[in-house]
């Protein structure tokens, strides 16, 4: 596969964001992905489970996830569910989006800053 | 649990099992684990919405998944199809073709027997009839309970017309001469001006002209003040009274009308009127259009009007008043092309037959190819079920490739009709006046296109789909790609499809055969001199500003005036060039005599033609004599009868085999005498089964000699002078000073060879020929590619057979007769299937209907095509198999059985 720039896929949707975002930390099977988003954003945001699937397939298949080949301790693991970890391309992926929406909130801070001033 | 919980998780879980196969398999299970997990969570958090939104999602992510797939399966068919070019080349080419031919069929169709004529209202309930007299349609005209209206008018109308002012120089427009009813009978609206009207418009107003929007646009620059403009209408002023909508080119837009003249005008205007035509009962010239009341079908109309012509001809003591039959046929008189009602269905029904059987046939071909790459990806395929995918999702992945390649079929096939349109366009039809043929492709016929591409495409795929997916994995992922295949099979599908195919493109090739053949022998032009010594040249006195006195002086004296210019062998007067179609028939009768009942002849042309025509033309005269200048000069005088001239058809028709000359014939109270018997000049095509249908049938002609009255009042299309030169002379120019001697003003038009005559007259039937041709050929080679495709799929099927046999010491030549034998007994099946089917298929054609009866009649006769075509077929076939099977004796036989 030839190297391709992490900066194609930005703007990332929000689904594939909250997703690379629960899975930067550890591995997790859909329904913890969900819970996480669901805690992580005081329940504003709710992946919706075949909304969520579709995105975890074509995330797979862009190659920023992939399915885990390791499982997690057997007293904690639920042999049914699948478990998807970041693949070093999509933490890529996810640093440059962060670094979008970092200059984004830099560019209103910049403006916000100056409009006080002059309101100063 | 919460019932709604319940009822909300049950249809979650159906929905879940909805997902394709694929996604099921990976994520079925996780889908529906944490649909359960979530729910109650969802229900305590967003209540009864938050369980639609979860309803609502997997509904929309099913459809959504499926779309994905398609769209890698339309990608994956895009490699693939780029990955073998050759079979894309072929498969595209040839339904192409298929679909083209359909395309043109459906252009045709939908352009021009569907559309309705522009700016008429309400066009279904037009209907009309040809071939009346003014004072039948103005009995036609009263039948109140029948119709809402009724117009009578001639079409294809020359008028020489001048715009006043500087250098008026007079052009050649064609119009209508209408009754006053006409333009609102069509329920016409003018865009300026009046409609004409019988209130206003009366016999001896000051003459008026009603245009068309492209005269008025074209001719007269778009002069806002046309109205009231007065123009000259050959030579005499008339007064322009309207302007017709955008479109409107009259009646019958085929043979498009710029002028619409009414029959009030004067004959001086309209010499088509000379001789009080509005008052004959047996000068049939017009055409009647007539709105049917409400309530009354056109079925109902035809028998009322039949019954009124009846009463008519009884006391007209028309010749044909005692004959059976209907007398009147309705046309559509809302459409750009009046086909009868009773012909379309054999029209429609045979393009309908000839477009299936060539598209059955490419796709035949096409299923076979496939199943040849079928067999081929027998392993890709088995790889991919191995790993899980359906073999529904298989047979779609095929199909979506199959469906492709037709709708690039497609593609080419409507680009093949615009070729077609734009051939058709540029081909001269054989009449004097223009006719618009246009069949360029419209929305209509783009979608049934698409229709038809998308059958074809799921019609040749599915079988060699199912066929590709119907496999065992094991032994085919364990043994070689070639390992494992079904045995020989004599009635496999494979086999059938190639009878099928050997014998559709044999009748194929036998109908397009027939057609060519009886188009050769019904339209071939045998002329015994060289045609390139023969010119003719139009002359149009009375439109030039002659009186009718002055034209009969004219034309009586001219083929003696021009012999005498020099290099002149022959000038001979005509009302149609020769060897041209018959612009109209008409129904005489032999009177009954001693034991003979009255013999009337239907589709009878007439033709008035001047002394010494067939010695001009070297004519056989098979007995009597020709017409010569007395003939010419003789007043007609009631009791005493015109001489006449037959074809031999017509004698045939008329008398059978007795002894024509002396004998009469009745034509609407005329009486005429036969002189002459002449051979039959060929007449390429007739209007006989209405314009359009392109009859091909010898007709019987009456020959008549001119009057003084002919002189006076000469054909719309002007009178034919044709001159006969001594070889490799330049008669034209001595004929143009003689002609400017005798009135410099006079235009002489329409300056031909015979030779060119000839050549526009079949240039249609030409191009009909050559696209008959294309059929048959592409036939004969989509054959030739199947039985290739088969015999090479036999010999690897057979390989292992092949190899043991050779290794018993089987010889080369014992081993091709082995392969060629299946090959050989397919293509003579297929012979025989074919050969009955053309045959039953024009029998039944030809018995149907009148227009294809006389070709089939004498194509099917013809032993070079019933022997030939069989024999082309099989050996091209032969050869087809002979490529492949030869490499049959190739085969190593070691390598053979060490693959087992």
């Amino acid at each position: 596969m030839p190297r391709r720039d992490p900066k194609s896929f930005l703007p990332l949707k929000t689904n594939w964001f909250h997703i690379l975002l629960s899975l930067a930390g550890e591995e997790q099977h859909g329904y913890g992905i969900m819970q996480e988003v669901l805690d992580r954003t005081g329940g504003k945001v709710r992946l919706w489970p075949a909304t969520l699937y579709g995105s975890l397939k074509r995330l797979i298949e862009s190659e920023l996830i992939a399915e885990s080949e390791e499982r997690p301790a057997p007293e904690l693991d639920d042999a049914r569910r699948r478990y998807y970890r970041l693949t070093d391309f999509g933490r890529r992926v996810l640093d440059a989006e962060s670094e979008r929406m970092e200059e984004l909130v830099r560019i209103l801070h910049r403006k916000h800053s100056k409009r006080g001033l002059e309101a100063l | 649990m919460n019932p709604f919980v319940s009822v909300c998780m049950w249809l979650y879980r159906r929905l879940a099992q909805a997902f394709p196969h694929e996604f099921r398999i990976v994520y079925g299970a996780d889908v529906i684990q944490i649909g359960e997990d979530a729910v109650d969570g969802i229900w305590e958090q967003h209540g009864f919405f938050g369980l639609l939104h979860l309803i609502g999602d997997i509904a929309v992510r099913v459809p959504v998944e499926y779309i994905t797939e398609m769209r890698r399966d339309l990608i994956y068919a895009l490699r693939t199809l780029a990955k073998s070019r050759g079979f894309a080349a072929v498969g595209i080419l040839s339904l192409g073709l298929g679909i083209g031919v359909t395309a043109v069929s459906a252009s045709q169709f939908f352009g021009m027997i569907l559309r309705n004529t522009p700016g008429v209202e309400d066009p279904d309930q037009m209907v009309m009839i040809q071939g009346a007299s003014y004072p039948y349609f103005e009995h036609y005209r009263d039948q109140h309970d029948l119709f809402a209206g009724a117009a009578a008018f001639q079409n294809a109308v020359p008028f020489n017309v001048s715009l006043q002012g500087a250098n008026a120089k007079a052009e050649r427009i064609y119009g209508h001469l209408v009754s006053p009813e006409y333009l609102s009978v069509l329920g016409l609206k003018a865009a300026r001006g009046r409609l004409l009207s019988p209130d206003i418009d009366k016999p001896g107003s000051a003459p008026v002209v009603f245009i068309s929007d492209r005269f008025w646009r074209n001719r007269l620059n778009s002069d806002p003040d046309a109205i009231g403009r007065t123009i000259r209408v050959n030579g005499q002023p008339a007064m322009i009274v309207g302007i017709g909508p955008k479109d409107f080119l009259g009646a019958m837009p085929f043979i498009p009308a710029d002028l619409f003249v009414p029959t009030t005008s004067p004959a001086s205007l309209a010499p088509e009127l000379a001789g009080d035509v509005i008052h004959k009962r047996d000068v049939k010239s017009f055409g009647v259009l007539m709105r049917l009341a409400p309530g009354v079908t056109p079925k109902a109309a035809e028998a009322g009007l039949d019954a009124i012509t009846r009463n008519l001809d009884q006391e007209t003591l028309d010749p044909a008043r005692n004959a059976k039959g209907r007398r009147i046929q309705i046309l559509p008189g809302g459409k750009i092309l009046p086909v009868p009602r009773e012909t379309l269905p054999i029209i429609t029904g045979f393009n309908i037959l000839l477009n299936g059987l060539i598209l059955l046939i490419a796709s035949m071909n096409l299923a076979n190819m496939q199943l040849a790459r079928a067999t081929a990806r027998r392993r890709e395929v088995a790889i991919r079920l191995a790993v899980g995918a359906s073999r529904f999702r298989l047979i779609r992945q095929l199909l979506t490739e199959s469906v492709l390649l037709a709708l690039c079929g497609g593609a080419a096939g409507l680009a093949f009709a615009y070729w077609a349109a734009n051939a058709f366009r540029k081909v001269k039809l054989p009449y004097s006046f223009p006719v618009n043929f246009d069949i360029t492709p419209d929305w209509h016929v783009m979608l049934v296109t698409f229709a038809v591409a998308v059958v074809a495409g799921v019609g040749f795929g599915l079988a060699p789909a199912l066929a590709a997916t119907r496999t065992d994995l094991a032994s085919t992922l364990k043994e070689g790609a070639l390992a494992q295949m079904r045995g020989y099979r004599r009635f496999g599908m494979r086999n059938l499809l190639m009878v099928g195919q050997v014998a559709g493109s044999l009748t194929l090739l036998l109908i397009a055969g027939f057609i060519i053949i009886g188009f050769d022998k019904t339209s071939g032009v045998e002329i015994a001199f060289d045609p390139n010594t023969m010119f003719l040249v139009s002359l149009d006195p009375v439109r030039d500003g002659y009186s009718a006195e002055q034209a009969a002086n004219l034309f009586d004296g001219l083929p003696d005036r021009l012999k005498h210019a020099s290099d002149i062998q022959e000038v001979v007067l005509a009302t149609a060039p020769p060897f041209s179609p018959h612009a109209g028939i008409w129904n005489l009768s032999a009177p009954a005599e001693a034991g003979m009942p009255e013999q009337l002849v239907r589709g009878v042309a007439k033709s008035v033609i001047g002394a010494n025509y067939f010695a001009a033309l070297n004519a056989n005269i098979l007995a009597g004599r020709e017409f010569d200048l007395r003939d010419q000069r003789t007043e007609p005088s009631p009791g005493k009868a015109l001489p006449a001239i037959l074809n031999q058809t017509a004698a045939q028709a008329f008398f059978g085999n007795r002894e024509a000359i002396g004998r009469r014939i009745s034509d609407t109270g005329k009486s005429y005498e036969v002189v002459g018997v002449v051979k039959d000049l060929s007449a390429p095509m007739s209007q006989t089964g209405g314009m359009g249908s392109g009859t091909i049938a010898i007709v019987p002609v009456v020959y008549l000699p001119f009057t003084r009255n002919d002189f006076a009042h000469p054909p719309g299309g002007g009178m034919i002078v044709m001159i006969r030169a001594r070889g490799g002379a330049d008669a034209m120019q001595s004929v143009r000073a003689e002609i400017a001697t005798i009135d410099p003003n006079l235009v002489l038009f329409n300056v031909r060879t015979l030779t060119e005559q000839v050549a526009d007259t079949v240039s249609y039937l030409r191009l009909s020929t050559t696209i008959y041709a294309g059929i048959g050929t592409f036939g004969l080679i989509l054959a030739a590619i199947g039985l290739a495709g088969v015999t090479a799929y036999s010999v690897a099927r057979r390989r292992k057979e092949i190899g043991i046999r050779m290794a018993l010491g089987a010889k080369k030549a014992q081993v091709l007769r082995l392969v060629l034998r299946e090959g050989g007994a397919l293509v003579a099946f297929g012979c025989v299937l074919g050969l009955a089917a053309a045959y039953g298929l024009s029998r039944a054609l030809a018995a149907f209907s009148n227009i294809f009866g006389p070709t089939f009649a004498a194509g099917t006769k013809d032993p070079r095509l019933v022997f030939g075509a069989p024999l082309l077929l099989a050996a091209l076939a032969m050869l087809a198999c002979y490529l492949p099977a030869r490499r049959s004796t190739q085969i190593d036989p070691l390598k053979a059985l060490r693959e087992e």
